[in-house]
């Protein structure tokens, strides 16, 4: 039988049962569906995390200190551990039973293997200095700190809550911020504890409405006036931790003393290497540097390419996850299209072995079969590919970040194909081989 | 002498039921000559449709020798059978079986398709054969918009369209009025004098004496030739 004409039968069979083919087709149009929003969703991730880092500084390396509290009667006895080096490391090799009482509280900890920071550190401009001085191959040392606090004025009806950054004039090359309009923190501001602030550019339109009306107005931060003498461009997010789009650049010193107060700030200090090759000594250069004027305490030191990898890593991770729904809901989709052609084989019983008895060879039955269930899932994964387009402005609305792409769709589309035509393959094959006496029975 | 379509020759065939084997035709000798109209009669349970699915190469039988149409059915493939049922054969189903999601066209024109003939050119070759059974303004509708006698005649053009070489009519009437019955048979009685082969398969005389020809079939033996009618 001629191909064309087995179509054409095929054709009438399906437009003639739309209700049965639709349903058939629901699993494969969710399997499409779902792969061209695994790829949109992933590739979205991917580009997310790319933005997220276009402004970084691949150089960059942050340090904090993280206080721990004062936790323990281990304060004094630390000092000694630290600076007594290996006969610590000796006495450890005697158990926790017997360690000498010199060790005092320092025994809780397992033969020093946990750096607990009790002691209160705030790193400060006398570090920066010190990092500048001794490490060679640095372009930048910045000082800065963040903590969130309560903003008043512009169009904001009540008070809300924003990310407040102290930071040096270094501080915009160290994060490669760029200004719309007006200018960065000074050192001058800095030094003359002036009240000015630089906003980001989503906190300007939040609380001004825009750019343009935020330069030179008034905002309140804890009750207190600031002038807005700049603000940024659209950053993305940037090495220290802040998305600065949402944040509000204040001088480091003003921070500290009218923001966050002297006793609990927790400041970072960010360096940049001149060379990325060279952060992983860098890394060790700082570590030599501060604990030569901190020696008990363990400084967080976190660079930008490790960040950068993570991120990436962790959007790779999901990517996986969503093609493992995807391949999920296809298999499903599969075994639903094998149950539909099977209840169509065992129906149209008769109709084969009436075909047969004319003269229909088992390659036309065969034919006849799979080019149906090949219909059928060019149907479905046409029509979840329009689901998946029409899917994505929603996606985007929720927050969720999407980029349709033409190799998901056609992944798509071939999966559904290859899929519906492998599970429709067994019932078809079965239905082939009927014997006309037997199928006529029915 | 006239050309010989069918020249059966000590056809048996048995099927396995449970542990024992049960003989359904036992030594089964037929010849029918082209142009006869042959009734086969026989009792349910008697062997007939197993006999009919013999003739139609649908079934194969054990041992014994079948020739038709100049062929050797005891030797065919699978496939050769195929083309055999496409090409030699004209089924009429008690049921009709018609495909009821195609047109009484497309019903009709199956097995020129099959052969692969083109759809238009299956049309064109189908006019005259609809035009025969009186379906010429029905061909666009489902099977169960016709009535029954409408739809043995949908199937009776099936059977024709191909000019196959035999008509094999298995209990034509079965699922008619007595008076569509009737009309069925005479349309038999035309298609016979038009010069076509035909064997019917019934269990009732009254259908039988139709025929030109009677054979009877019982307990799987069958007993020959009673002149019928005529």
């Amino acid at each position: 039988m001629r191909l064309t004409e087995i179509f054409r039968l095929v054709w009438l069979n399906v437009t003639q049962n739309k209700f049965k083919m639709a349903l058939t087709s629901v699993g494969i149009i969710a399997g499409a569906a779902t792969i061209v929003l695994v790829i949109a969703i992933g590739r979205g991730g991917q580009a997310d995390v790319a933005d997220q880092f276009k402004n970084l500084n691949a150089g960059a390396i942050d340090i904090t200190y993280k206080y721990s509290g004062n936790s323990g009667a281990g304060n004094g006895s630390f000092g000694g551990f630290g600076g007594g080096g290996m006969p610590g490391r000796n006495m450890g090799g005697f158990g926790g039973g017997s360690m000498p009482s010199g060790f005092g509280g320092g025994g809780m900890f397992f033969g020093g293997f946990v750096m607990e920071n009790t002691e209160r550190i705030e790193l400060s401009e006398t570090d920066v200095e010190e990092l500048e001085l001794f490490i060679p191959g640095l372009t930048a040392v910045t000082i800065s700190a963040s903590g969130s606090s309560t903003v008043t004025g512009g169009d904001l009806e009540e008070e809300a809550s924003y990310t407040i950054a102290g930071v040096k004039d270094s501080y915009a090359d160290v994060s490669n911020l760029s200004l719309s309009i007006g200018e960065f923190i000074s050192d001058q501001d800095d030094e003359e504890l002036s009240k000015t602030a630089v906003l980001g550019c989503d906190a300007a339109e939040e609380i001004f409405g825009s750019a343009y009306s935020a330069f030179g107005s008034i905002l309140y931060i804890d009750e207190r006036s600031y002038t807005v003498i700049g603000v940024l461009e659209k950053m993305g997010s940037v090495s220290s931790g802040i998305s600065p789009d949402t944040s509000i650049f204040i001088p480091y010193q003003t921070a500290r003393k009218y923001v966050f107060g002297a006793n609990n700030i927790s400041p970072q200090i960010t360096v940049v290497a001149e060379n990325v090759k060279e952060v992983a000594e860098a890394i060790d250069n700082i570590e030599i540097v501060l604990g030569q004027s901190y020696p008990n305490a363990s400084f967080t030191i976190t660079d930008a390419g490790s960040k950068m990898e993570a991120a990436s890593k962790s959007s790779d991770t999901l990517t996986i996850l969503l093609y493992a729904v995807a391949a999920i809901v296809f298999l499903i989709g599969g075994i639903g299209i094998m149950n539909v052609l099977f209840v169509s084989v065992k129906e149209r019983t008769k109709e084969i072995g009436v075909l047969k008895a004319l003269g229909s060879s088992q390659k036309d039955i065969l034919t006849e079969f799979l080019m149906e269930a090949a219909m059928i899932s060019v149907f479905g994964g046409v029509v979840g590919v329009m689901l998946a387009s029409a899917c994505m402005p929603l996606a985007s609305k929720v927050g969720m970040r999407v980029e349709p792409s033409a190799q998901g769709i056609v992944l798509a589309l071939s999966f559904a194909i290859v899929t519906g035509t492998i599970f429709g393959f067994y019932p078809a094959f079965k239905a082939s081989r009927l014997l006309p006496v037997e199928a006529l029975k029915e | 002498m006239a050309e010989m379509i069918i020249s059966m020759q000590n056809i048996c065939k048995s099927y396995q039921m449970g542990t024992e084997l049960l003989q359904v035709l036992h030594n089964i000798s037929l010849t029918v000559e082209k142009g006869e109209f042959l009734a086969i009669l026989g009792p349910s349970g008697s062997g007939k449709s197993t006999l009919m699915n013999v003739i139609g190469c649908m079934d194969r039988f054990d041992t014994g020798e079948y020739m038709l149409h100049g062929r050797e059915v005891h030797t065919c493939k699978d496939k050769e059978l195929t083309a055999i049922r496409n090409q030699e054969i004209g089924f009429i189903f008690q049921k009709y079986h018609l495909i009821p999601t195609y047109s009484v066209l497309q019903n009709i024109i199956m097995p020129l398709l099959l052969r692969g003939m083109k759809q238009r050119d299956a049309e064109l070759a189908a006019i005259e054969t609809i035009e025969l059974l009186g379906l010429g303004n029905r061909i666009y509708h489902k099977p169960f918009e016709l009535s029954g006698g409408q739809q043995q005649r949908v199937s009776i053009a099936r059977a024709l369209v191909g000019q196959p070489a035999i008509l094999l009519a298995d209990e034509p009437t079965g699922a008619l009025d007595q008076n569509t019955g009737k009309e069925v048979m005479e349309l038999f009685q035309k298609l016979h004098s038009m010069g076509n082969t035909i064997i019917m398969i019934t269990h009732d005389l009254g259908i039988a004496k139709n025929a030109q020809r009677m054979v009877k079939i019982v307990d799987g033996r069958l007993y020959q030739d009673e002149e019928c009618s005529a």
